[in-house]
């Protein structure tokens, strides 16, 4: 199960990469979510998944000993990081329509207007 | 005590803020001063013993930091009083502004990496929208490469942090060097996890192969934010790194050792090479940024108490000099309307007053004796000449004249030369302010006011060298600062 999830980030992080090479606006936002996806899973994975392990010490504290369980944190660490990536989120998208509604166009290469000539 | 710097995000107007702003220099006052005598002060949040709950840290480095930045911040924001125009300041220029003090509060005091993570992004979020803030093009354009660059790094940061946790089982840094400390060698399987956090460092503190984000992006926003940018946000990257690599690096440092001072090496050189090359006031500085940058890396990357005593007043005169430099590009701004060197002309005949303040922050960043910059480069060279790294003190010496052409530059062109009667470039006047009348000069006292802590500190520089050499000592030290961490006492 690790393995094919580790692939699956591989997978995610190269298309992200790809993502955010293109020429379009829209495409660079979208690579950067699936990168910061790819990168919550990496938290997830890294914090050792184990099949149907509980991940609290509820009332059958006995039973759940510490190979059969699953460490919290990193969910915790995730659930954070997908909250900030929300906000984040929001907000690019917010800045990408005002930039769209500014000048009109997608292209990146547009974006050369504040450089010196 | 120390979470009087938490509850400041209400929405306020200009005296609101001012009042803040000074209340928080007091409490970092209060800080330094407490941490000058007791070393270091802890706060466990929510009473949780140390390696589990979130711990937050002053020792003598961050606590000089919090100080530094609580002056940065009261002056731009007296300047922004009159600076920033009136519909700026009612859509939240205040509440983002502090906003960005927060996070850069929370990252020099953090005492844990994933908390750092979320103070990082705090600061960035509030970074983004005053980029943007206003909506006009230029600054639209810049956003967007600041806010993708700094996404990424980041990604970069977050990925490292979840590999380094998987790899140690702990999130507290103090737990964290502890357990490597118990290594005979660093083990292989972590340095993935550092290069990750260090490429996000070095993206965020704008060093040499991942500076493109900061010039192509400071020169948009309204010149008040250009300023607290440049003395805030790339010196908390720079102060993290300094932190990893005391805590956790240097444990591997033949590998570091060298990398780092390469990459100091070629920022400081790159970045004053780009910036003779440009005819922008705000991109020369930005450019310059990155150089000196370099030059507190250069004193990291030695590690020698003496090295690390430089960088640290490095730092704290750089967050000062710079931002006086973008203030007084603002004044510039607001009376001529342009920013572009070949038009400018006259500003001695014209502002006397403001060629001084530009005089004084710019020749310390160039390095003049009585100003702090001459301080900062005299002791980071001589450790690097006692630490026997000759070339990268060559490198310093052979910058700071290169520094100081930039300098020369724009004072010749801005404050010198008569104004061009045909401008040989079109002038594009941009309006990012409103002519509202106000009773006291804020822009000049808060520049003023800049310029006469730089000569303070250049000419009282003894007892700040003192102080950067003790905090630079239990920077060396940091068997110091884990044991203080992980001391399971109360102390607040």
């Amino acid at each position: 199960m690790e393995l094919v999830i580790a692939l699956f980030i591989g997978l995610l992080y190269a298309s992200g990469v790809y993502l955010l090479l293109r020429r379009s606006i829209v495409k660079l936002i979208l690579g950067v979510f699936v990168i910061s996806n790819a990168t919550n899973l990496i938290i997830f994975l890294s914090g050792g998944i184990t099949r149907s392990g509980v991940s609290f010490i509820g009332d059958e504290a006995e039973k759940a000993s510490l190979e059969t369980m699953t460490d919290p944190l990193p969910q915790a660490l995730i659930l954070t990081a997908i909250v900030i990536g929300l906000g984040i989120a929001a907000y690019i998208l917010a800045l990408k329509y005002k930039y769209f509604e500014t000048t009109g166009t997608h292209d990146l290469d547009q974006l050369s207007k504040t450089d010196q000539k | 005590m120390i979470f009087a710097f938490l509850f400041r995000h209400f929405h306020g107007r200009e005296y609101v803020a001012i009042g803040a702003a000074a209340l928080n220099l007091l409490i970092s006052v209060i800080l330094l001063i407490q941490v000058s005598t007791d070393g270091m002060v802890k706060m466990q949040m929510g009473d949780w013993p140390a390696p589990f709950g979130i711990t937050l840290i002053a020792d003598r480095f961050s606590a000089l930091m919090v100080f530094v930045s609580a002056i940065v911040f009261i002056t731009t924001m007296a300047y922004s009083i009159q600076s920033v125009d009136s519909r700026r300041k009612s859509f939240g220029f205040y509440l983002f502004s502090f906003g960005i003090l927060m996070g850069v509060n929370g990252s020099f005091l953090a005492g844990d990496i994933f908390n750092l993570y979320v103070w990082f992004e705090v600061m960035l979020m509030a970074s983004f929208i005053l980029m943007s803030h206003g909506g006009e093009r230029n600054q639209l354009e810049g956003a967007i490469k600041y806010l993708i660059l700094n996404l990424i790094s980041s990604f970069f940061f977050v990925a490292g942090i979840g590999l380094l946790y998987g790899k140690i089982g702990t999130l507290n840094m103090a737990d964290i060097a502890q357990k490597l400390m118990s290594y005979e060698t660093m083990p292989p399987e972590l340095n993935p996890a550092f290069i990750l956090i260090f490429v996000g460092f070095a993206i965020k503190g704008a060093l040499v192969p991942f500076f493109f984000w900061l010039p192509a992006s400071y020169h948009t926003p309204p010149p008040v934010v250009t300023a607290l940018f440049a003395g805030l946000l790339t010196k908390v990257g720079i102060y993290s790194l300094i932190r990893f690599y005391t805590l956790f690096l240097h444990q591997n440092s033949e590998f570091w050792q060298p990398l780092i001072l390469w990459i100091a090496g070629l920022s400081m050189v790159i970045g004053v090479i780009t910036a003779t090359s440009q005819f922008e006031f705000r991109k020369i500085l930005s450019f310059h940024i990155i150089s000196q940058v370099g030059y507190v890396v250069m004193g990291l990357g030695l590690f020698t108490v003496a090295g690390l005593a430089g960088a640290i007043f490095f730092l704290a005169h750089n967050m000062i000099s710079k931002t006086n430099a973008f203030l007084v590009a603002g004044y510039v701004h607001r009376q001529k309307g342009t920013l572009n060197l070949k038009v400018l002309g006259d500003f001695y005949k014209e502002h006397p007053l403001w060629a001084i303040f530009f005089f004084i922050s710019a020749f310390s960043l160039a390095g003049l004796p009585p100003l702090s910059g001459f301080i900062g480069k005299y002791l980071l060279i001589k450790a690097g000449i006692e630490a026997k790294q000759l070339g990268i003190a060559f490198i310093a010496l052979f910058v700071g004249f290169f520094t100081l052409f930039s300098m020369v530059k724009i004072w010749m062109e801005v404050f010198w030369k008569k104004t061009p009667e045909k401008p040989p470039v079109p002038i594009i006047k941009t309006t990012l302010f409103d002519d509202k009348p106000v009773n006291i000069n804020w822009m000049t006292w808060s520049s003023g006011a800049m310029a006469i802590v730089i000569v303070l500190a250049g000419v009282f520089a003894t007892p700040i060298v003192e102080y950067c050499t003790l905090a630079a000592e239990s920077l060396m030290q940091p068997s110091e600062y884990i044991n203080f961490v992980l001391n399971h006492t109360q102390e607040l």
